[in-house]
């Protein structure tokens, strides 16, 4: 178990740079997960943390030694592949016990250790198998029980769960988070899943282009995103965004779209004629007959909730009500919107308002 | 689509078979006969074999030595070229060094010139440099291992390197990761994978030991002497012993035969298969 801490941590690929100065405080214990678009260099930092990427400038700290310069063998973490990587030449069992081979355990603590880990995993049955003769969740699994094996100061996790069909995802969620509870070590997991995201971290990394765009607790950054790539990656399905101006009516301000759509506005400090980026989630719009006046598109309903697309001239905005609703396109629909819930973003810098 | 009659296949691969099969058949024909009945009409019917030329052969203690000769120089250089071979193609695979296709160019440079220019130089340094006290490497066995590296470690290490740039590079972290040295890596997990490559190298820097000729004739002459070299001693001034040559034959190509049935198993495809991910 162990902190660990990222400074100004800078990447560099010949004299193309991926990374950009990247600072994340972890403490012992926490679950860290990164998100981010693909390409942003998740894997990139994870990679850096485990020591198979060299570290072009800042430093990487693993329980207050900074260990830029320690082999990855010496590091005493363990990594889920984004890749899988399994050892092809050996059975599946083998594949589980090589960590543990290599830190010269017992054999009987081996056969114990690896015999758990496959029920964990619901892998007992293929414990003799190769990796070549199983699919794709399965060899997921082995590599995760390749990591889970072992009790290491951090937990690296790339995607682990990407292709598992959605049960075993979540009961692989639950098993992930209950290890972490048993164990308390730290984790840092890469993940593109909100669900996943939002359910097991203590904090999220939210980062965009080799950069952090924002640090915080899931409901925190669900609740009071920076900016508005944030605001719009947390959360699912995403922010509705409405871009126009602050105007002032009837000595109150009130937000005018582009189009002239006319939205609540809650008390702000955003000037009168100041551009901004209207953000309101489609979870907190409820529909009835008073509201802002909307034009029915498309309704979706899944069962349990129903996403319904409306347009006001040129802004479309979704709302996901928990209620069915039978409305027809073109009819007409309120939008009602309750004014502690918008958030509001400055038009160019993109930050919170 | 419909199953194609199994009579072409058979037919077609008979004929290749009896081609490619008919002169070994033919050598040992002539191996089985009596000097006096070699020049009579040939007879393709084997028919009432003479085991005289075994015997001799045999029972020769000289040609037996070149026999074992033959054995452990052409042995132990396609081990030795097949393991430097494999290290070195790690070493290019997996490190960063500048100028890395350019050494790999030149380690084939050698291999450009015919083996008959190096003979001159190759005998003087054999003779004259390498040597300790009255000491020389010529006509040694160990001569005769190191000098067919000189010609055989290029082209293992350019067989081998495909081989090892194949072995996805995630397998070596996944396994530093666990905890594994650089020892271990390279042990436990890319050499078995590199199986197949170093299967086909070992047979290929083994036949072109076993089977050359030149560089023998001139850098041995008793103690480390060749099966090959050994043959052409029995073309001689009063004729030519075709019934022994051909006993001999039949002998070299015995061991060639066990070492392609001990190897020829390794030489499988797909052994990555399922490493990482599409
Ligand atoms: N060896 C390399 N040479 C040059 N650029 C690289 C190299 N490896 C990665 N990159 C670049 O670094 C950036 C970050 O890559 P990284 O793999 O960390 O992304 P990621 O966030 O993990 O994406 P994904 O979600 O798709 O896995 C990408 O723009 C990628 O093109
Ligand atoms: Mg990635």
């Amino acid at each position: 178990m162990a902190n660990v801490k990222i400074d100004n941590v800078i990447k560099r690929y010949g004299s193309l740079q991926v990374m950009h100065g990247v600072n994340v405080d972890i403490e012992d214990g926490e679950f860290v997960v990164l998100v981010g678009p693909s390409g942003c260099g998740k894997s990139t930092l994870l990679r850096m943390l485990a020591g198979l990427e060299e570290i072009s400038e800042g430093t990487v700290s693993i329980g207050d030694k900074v260990v830029n310069d320690i082999l990855p063998k010496e590091r005493d973490i363990a990594m889920v592949f984004q890749s899988y990587a399994l050892y092809p030449h050996k059975t599946v069992y083998d594949n589980i016990a090589f960590p543990l081979k290599m830190a010269k355990r017992p054999a009987a603590e081996i056969e114990q250790k690896v015999t758990n880990a496959a029920e964990i995993l619901d892998l007992t049955k293929y414990l003799k198998r190769y990796p070549k003769e199983l699919s794709g969740g399965q060899r997921q699994r082995v590599a995760m029980g390749r990591a889970i094996v072992r009790d290491p100061q951090v937990f690296l996790f790339d995607e682990p769960l990407s292709n598992l069909d959605a049960k075993l995802r979540v009961t692989m969620r639950v098993e992930i988070k209950e290890l972490h509870q048993r164990l308390g070590t730290t984790i840092v997991y890469v993940t593109h899943d909100q669900i996943e995201a939002m359910t097991m971290a203590d904090k999220i990394v939210v980062m965009r282009d080799g950069r952090v765009e924002q640090i915080g607790s899931p409901l925190d950054l669900y609740d009071n995103p920076g900016n508005v790539f944030v605001a719009g990656f947390i959360g699912s399905p995403s922010m509705n965004f409405v871009h126009g101006k602050i105007e002032v009516k009837d000595g109150k301000k009130a937000f005018v779209s582009d189009g002239g759509l006319t939205l609540p506005l809650p008390e702000t400090t955003a000037a009168e004629g100041q551009s901004v980026t209207y953000g309101i989630r489609p979870e907190h719009i409820q529909i009835g007959d008073t509201g802002v006046k909307m034009q029915v598109v498309v309704v979706e309903p899944t069962g349990s909730e129903t996403q319904i697309f409306a347009k006001a001239g040129n802004d479309l905005i979704d709302a996901l009500v928990k209620d069915r609703v039978m409305a027809k396109p073109r009819s007409e629909i309120g939008f009602i919107i309750d004014p502690k819930d918008v958030h509001l973003f400055d038009r160019k810098t993109e930050k919170r308002i | 689509m419909r199953k194609q009659s199994p009579i072409v296949g058979i037919i077609f691969w008979t004929v290749v078979s009896t081609l490619t099969l008919f002169p070994i058949y033919w050598l040992f024909v002539i191996s089985v006969k009596p000097a006096v009945q070699l020049f009579s009409t040939p007879d393709v019917i084997l028919s009432d074999p003479f085991w005289g030329n075994y015997a001799k052969v045999w029972g020769d203690r000289l040609l037996r030595s070149y026999m074992l000769n033959s054995v452990i120089i052409s042995t132990g250089n396609a081990i030795l070229c097949t393991i430097l071979g494999f290290f070195a193609c790690y070493a290019l695979s997996r490190f960063k060094m500048s100028g890395k296709e350019s050494i790999f160019f030149w380690t084939i440079t050698n291999r450009m010139a015919p083996p008959a220019v190096f003979l001159l130089p190759l005998f003087l340094l054999m003779t004259q440099v390498y040597t300790i006290g009255e000491w020389r490497l010529l006509d040694t066995q160990i001569g005769m291992i190191l000098v067919y590296c000189t010609f055989n470690l290029p082209f293992a290490i350019w067989t081998l390197r495909p081989t090892v740039d194949g072995i996805p590079k995630e397998l070596d972290e996944a396994a530093f990761v666990d905890g594994a040295s650089s020892w271990k890596v390279i042990t436990e997990i890319v050499f078995p994978l590199c199986r197949p490559g170093l299967a086909v190298t070992l047979i290929l820097t083994w036949v072109f030991a076993w089977n050359e000729y030149l560089l023998a004739a001139t850098l041995t002459n008793f103690n480390a002497r060749t099966l090959t070299t050994g043959l052409s001693e029995y073309v001689t001034t009063t004729g030519t012993e075709w019934g022994i040559m051909a006993t001999i034959s039949v002998f070299t190509l015995i061991p060639a035969l066990i070492v392609f049935g001990l190897v020829q198993k390794h030489i499988v495809a797909g052994l990555t298969f399922g490493a990482v991910k599409g």
